[in-house]
């Protein structure tokens, strides 16, 4: 069984009852969306883009004009978003059109999706699993086939973990490529929104009509051409340990198919891989701590019954607002801002980003991409013990690295272990999301992308 | 991190912590804490702190008026206004 051809998406108004009966029982098993409303009318006229007529899902951290934009937050569960973010607009230009708001951890701050405060998502391959996170949502839906693609936001592996949980791709673009305008702060200088879809050719169509400067947020860019030529030398860890047996089989079998598709392997160590997690978690809950500040129940969201005067008011709303995990996060984030601590933390971590990203240039200087495994677990089940918030963020390690040194990383499926996908990674220097699609392309040659148990062409036909 | 540090930080933040808070959420934030002190293994002296990957020069932009239609849809997104303003409870 395969996943519908995006030729097969182009029916969706015309097939709408047929996908209806297809959906909507898949969706009340897997929980998706927040907001969902395929019954709602798409563009009158589609046009013949790459995206013409396609539907597609966002994140509920990213603003569409008229949905709720929640962040999976008590703190924001009655807020309509009266804008569209850019990476929306832009897809609304291209003739794609949004039917639904989907799942996340709060304000993208998890690995399972399980920390959103709105719903609860399980992974269409096995729904005693959680879908990853925190774009779990986005995950879901394109795994199930609800939507041929959708938007999801990664700061530290966010579409890049839950994509490798679903057994789809997912781009984490180069920092800035995509403009931020309309996403929900959480750590500015690690985040970028980012693309989900089981199609390889449909997340470059998208990536092209996203990417690109945007006079709403000043720290976009035009990406820059790098050098074409084809994808050689892939770096691969000398040192690699710890991952779960069933990811190392699909990592070691991934790497005989790459020799054996005539790429060079070349041994290599990233000495910093080891404190990219502090790192970044020091940094993105300094920023986090700053960003989440404006959340104050006055202007919008979650405002408490009774408070006794406007400082009082702004507690409770952040009180009673927000989840342990945004808690605990923005807590950490202002104590390494303390007077004081700052040099102990947040400096330091800054100087270790420093050296992760000399670190990754030294990669690149001797290979056209860095190959490593996304998470080093399959989809694990809902309330895993072993798998708390502590060690979901342990496991951050082979995903942050990219978001850290600004550089773009794909998540690809590459096979399964124990009936779940398993999601392998290759990143590349800034600007070089071309390299991305033509190594995970040519490994699609060899191992084909597996479909989702019951996600099948059925409604189009 | 004591609990004297623990609801300093929480002041700080604007957030309250009930007691099953001060013991669950700061344990969390003390785990976080002593895992980043991992970070002083490393030898960073003389290293530049990186703030954005590739951003390296400020941007300046013209100096115009840009109107925006979004105003009255912000506004009623509030909790609670009057006419255009925000209610917030006495501040005496």
């Amino acid at each position: 069984m395969s996943a519908p051809p995006v030729s097969a998406w182009k029916q969706f108004q015309a097939k709408k009852e047929a996908y209806l009966a297809y959906a909507r029982p898949w969706e009340k098993r897997i929980g998706s969306f927040l907001t969902y409303r395929p019954e709602a009318a798409g563009p009158s006229q589609s046009g013949s883009g790459p995206l013409a007529g396609l539907p597609f899902g966002v994140k509920d951290n990213i603003a569409v004009e008229g949905f709720p934009l929640t962040c999976g937050s008590k703190m924001l569960a009655d807020v309509v978003s009266p804008y569209d973010a850019t990476v929306v607009s832009r897809l609304k230009s291209a003739g794609a059109f949004v039917i639904g708001k989907t799942n996340l951890d709060e304000f993208g701050m998890g690995s399972s999706t399980d920390n959103s405060a709105l719903g609860r998502t399980h992974n269409p391959w096995d729904q005693t699993r959680v879908a990853g996170g925190s774009s779990g949502g986005s995950a879901a839906a394109v795994a199930a086939g609800l939507v041929p693609f959708a938007l999801g936001t990664d700061t530290g592996g966010s579409v890049r973990q839950p994509a490798s949980f679903c057994g789809v791709y997912g781009l984490k673009p180069t920092y800035g490529v995509l403009s931020r305008y309309g996403l929900t702060a959480y750590a500015s200088s690690l985040e970028t929104p980012g693309v989900l879809s089981a199609d390889l050719d449909l997340v470059r169509a998208v990536f092209d009509a996203c990417k690109g400067r945007d006079s709403h947020d000043q720290t976009s860019l035009d990406p820059e051409r790098l050098p074409a030529r084809p994808v050689k030398t892939i770096a691969v860890l000398a040192d690699l340990t710890g991952l779960d047996p069933g990811v190392q089989a699909v990592y070691d079998r991934t790497l005989v198919a790459l020799k054996d598709l005539g790429f060079t392997l070349v041994p290599v160590t990233l000495p910093t891989l080891e404190y990219a997690v502090p790192s970044y978690y020091t940094i993105a809950t300094a920023e986090a701590s700053a960003n989440l500040a404006r959340f104050n129940g006055i202007r919008y969201g979650h405002r408490p019954v009774y408070a006794e005067n406007p400082e009082h008011l702004v507690r409770q709303s952040r009180t009673s607002g927000f989840g342990d995990e945004v808690k605990t996060r923005i807590m950490v984030g202002t104590y390494v801002l303390r007077s004081g601590f700052q040099d102990q933390f947040y400096t330091k971590a800054q100087k270790v980003r420093t050296l992760i990203r000399q670190d990754l240039q030294k990669v690149f200087d001797r290979a056209d991409l860095l190959f490593s495994p996304a998470f080093p677990t399959a989809a694990f089940i809902h309330g895993d013990k072993t798998m708390n918030e502590f060690q979901q963020k342990i496991a951050d390690k082979f995903t942050v690295t990219a978001n850290l040194a600004g550089v773009p990383a794909l998540a690809f499926p590459a096979g399964l272990a124990d009936g779940l996908p398993v999601g392998m990674q290759f990143t590349a220097p800034a600007f070089g999301e071309d390299r991305l699609f033509e190594a995970a392309a040519v490994f699609a040659t060899r191992v084909p992308v597996a479909a989702c148990p019951g996600n099948s062409l059925d409604w189009s036909k | 991190m004591d609990i004297g540090e623990l609801e300093t930080t929480a002041a700080l933040a604007q957030i309250d912590l009930g007691e099953g808070d001060l013991e669950r959420l700061g344990a969390a934030v003390s785990q976080m804490l002593s895992y980043f002190e991992k970070m002083n293994a490393l030898d960073t002296e003389g290293l530049e702190p990186t703030t954005h990957a590739l951003v390296k020069d400020n941007r300046v932009r013209s100096d115009v008026v840009v109107p925006s239609e979004l105003a009255d849809a912000l506004v009623d997104q509030a909790p609670e206004r009057e006419d255009r303003f925000f209610v917030i409870p006495n501040v005496l």
